[in-house]
């Protein structure tokens, strides 16, 4: 016997947990996209699709986010700081991959300066995630030694019903327990056999890819030229992807009052690293997915124990070009280090 | 910050001196910086600029920076009178350890505009100059007219305890030009200072970095006894926003000050 969530009381628990002071978010789509978004009904909820197109990042680091505004008047200067937004979250519906793409960056937010913005939105914020029971061509999670059911970053793992009908409830942190208190009721003790989790076929041998990279003479290998020839810098699958954390800082005003914000940036954009001489030290594209596949694999690994990629495949899927991480690994598990 | 001194070093090149206008984070920062260290300074509008803090540790009771006018940020800096208030976020990062180069020799090495984070570790010695041994300077720059601190160079110049070199790119000479003619590197083989005992502090822009390092390991000094600073573009200066990463290493956190066996561990194709 385990504790089960019928699909059917699913409107009663949104309603229940916006009741004890939640907003309700999940993946909704739109016309043209899907992302997490705040819901008001169940029935908002799109947990049909394999994951949303734009990832659980944005909810706590968004896009653009307002750092200070300042006043300029008689030559006083006034500033004042936004504080990070506060406030109960319980994000329902995530995909295993988003859910580990947060536990991969509490480190780097977290080193010497803590991002207050980061740590209170995680603070804040109940991860509910649901199994993927199904993957498209795109999804890599097991080639990053990671599962359609991990449970990294999670608060509440949810295992569909192989009749569909509901999720098999795993209480993981104190903070999931304490949210599922509140729907106690809703929930029913029974023994429903759970649909079997998605296969996600292992697309290339990750510790042969490390390896590769971490051989200095393999940073200037052509192989860096041939793979990122068709790299358009368009920056699409670092601001689609959930863990990477790149950011400018930039003012919007004018001399007497104005915003200074956090915007999301791109390491594949040539301008992010050009100095003010004119020398660039990632002059090229080539150097540039060099950097970024480095730094996932290699540096930041290195750094905090983690691969900076949960294995989502949204780099891929969405990339105008069709280059992405899974090509560029498959290709490097074929080089001979 | 108040800007209480305002200079113009060379064209486009303005150096600002600033004041604290809040004693706690004077207070601060006189606890917490050292030479080598660097600073975000900003206009509000138009954002920040990184910088090193170009006055010496020695010396708390303000900042300069030294900038050459260039975007929108260090326009609006240089745009700025005595009187203005900008901002200053620091200071950040590691620094040259002085203590450990006492009772040894220095060679400074310095191109163009790199000259203010290497002026701070100068002045920081020559403040305490008994601490010290022999002190050469070796500074260069495209043309005269570029040699910025002409006042301080003049200065050094006079002193009898300080070697100067100092050079500018063929073609850069004016006709009362009695120093040398040549790329730093070469004027540096020339001059020959020896290494036994002695801490190089080399910072100019990546080419001179490059061929300054080939030229000492050919005078022979060893790659733990050279130091540099790699100023690269930063925004948050607090190892999140990623772009001043070389390699594994963030340089807003882990330098800006390496030795230069550290930099030979870094891709130098990303440098």
């Amino acid at each position: 016997m385990t504790r089960i969530l019928f699909s059917d009381k699913l409107d009663n628990c949104v309603t229940r947990w916006q009741s004890a002071g939640f907003t309700v978010m999940g993946p909704v789509s739109k016309d043209t996209f899907s992302s997490y978004a705040t819901v008001e009904h169940a029935s908002d909820f799109d947990l049909g699709i394999v994951l949303p197109d734009r990832s659980l990042k944005e909810l706590f680091f968004p896009q653009t986010e307002p750092l200070l505004r300042y006043t300029i008047k008689q030559q006083v200067i006034n500033t004042e700081d936004f504080n990070p937004p506060s406030g109960k979250r319980l994000i329902f519906g995530v995909r295993p991959c988003d859910a580990a793409g947060l536990s991969i960056d509490d480190p780097l937010f977290g080193w010497d300066y803590k991002d207050e913005y980061w740590f209170q939105r995680r603070n804040d914020s109940v991860i509910v995630t649901i199994a993927c029971t199904k993957a498209d061509d795109f999804c890599l999670c097991t080639s990053l030694k990671l599962a359609p059911d991990s449970t990294n970053g999670s608060d509440i793992l949810l295992r569909p019903l192989e009749n569909n009908s509901g999720w098999q409830v795993e209480e993981l942190t104190d903070r999931g327990r304490e949210a599922f208190l509140t729907i106690a009721e809703f929930l029913q003790e029974a023994s429903e056999p759970t649909a079997p989790i998605a296969v996600v076929p292992e697309m290339f041998n990750l510790d042969t890819c490390v390896a590769w990279l971490q051989n200095p003479e393999n940073f200037e290998s052509k192989f860096w030229k041939d793979i990122s020839m068709r790299c358009i810098g368009c920056g699409s699958c670092t601001y689609l992807c959930p863990t990477c954390h790149c950011f400018d800082i930039q003012d919007e005003g004018d001399t007497y009052s104005g915003i200074r914000r956090k915007n999301w940036d791109s390491c594949s954009f040539a301008l992010f690293t050009m100095h003010t001489s004119g020398h660039n030290p990632r002059s090229t594209q080539s150097a540039r997915w060099r950097q970024r596949i480095m730094h996932k694999f290699n540096y930041f690994p290195g750094k905090f124990n983690v691969n900076s990629c949960s294995g989502c495949g949204r780099c891929s899927r969405q990339c105008p070009v069709d280059m992405g991480i899974t090509e560029t690994l498959q290709k490097i598990s074929t080089l001979h280090s | 910050m108040k800007i209480v001194g305002r200079h113009d070093e060379a064209p486009g090149v303005k150096t600002l001196r600033l004041e604290f206008q809040d004693p706690d984070d004077h207070e601060q920062f006189k606890k917490t910086f050292r030479t080598g260290m660097f600073g975000l300074y900003g206009v509000y509008g138009e954002g920040e600029s990184t910088f090193c803090v170009a006055s010496p540790e020695t010396r708390k009771e303000y900042i300069e920076c030294t900038f050459r006018q260039s975007g929108r940020v260090t326009s609006a800096l240089a745009n700025a009178d005595i009187g203005d208030l900008i901002t200053f976020r620091g200071p950040y990062g590691n620094r040259f350890p002085i203590e450990n180069f006492q009772g040894k020799n220095l060679l400074f090495v310095s191109g163009g505009i790199a000259l203010p984070p290497t002026r701070s570790v100068i002045w920081s010695c020559l403040d305490q100059r008994e601490k010290f041994g022999k002190v050469t300077i070796v500074y260069g720059a495209r043309t005269v007219a570029d040699l910025v601190y002409k006042h301080e160079l003049e200065e050094w110049q006079n002193r009898s305890d300080i070697d100067l070199v100092l050079t500018v790119d063929p073609g850069g000479e004016s006709p009362d030009w009695t120093h040398k003619v040549g790329f730093v590197p070469t004027v540096l083989e020339d001059a020959a200072p020896s290494p036994e005992n002695c801490i190089a502090i080399i910072c100019g822009p990546p080419i001179m970095i490059k061929f300054t390092l080939i030229s000492l390991k050919k005078l022979g000094f060893d790659e733990t006894n050279v130091y540099t600073t790699l100023e690269n573009r930063m925004k948050c200066g607090v190892g999140k926003c990623g772009r001043c990463n070389v390699g594994s290493v963030y340089v807003c956190k882990e330098g800006p000050v390496f030795t230069a066996a550290e930099v030979s561990c870094m891709p130098a194709a990303d440098l």
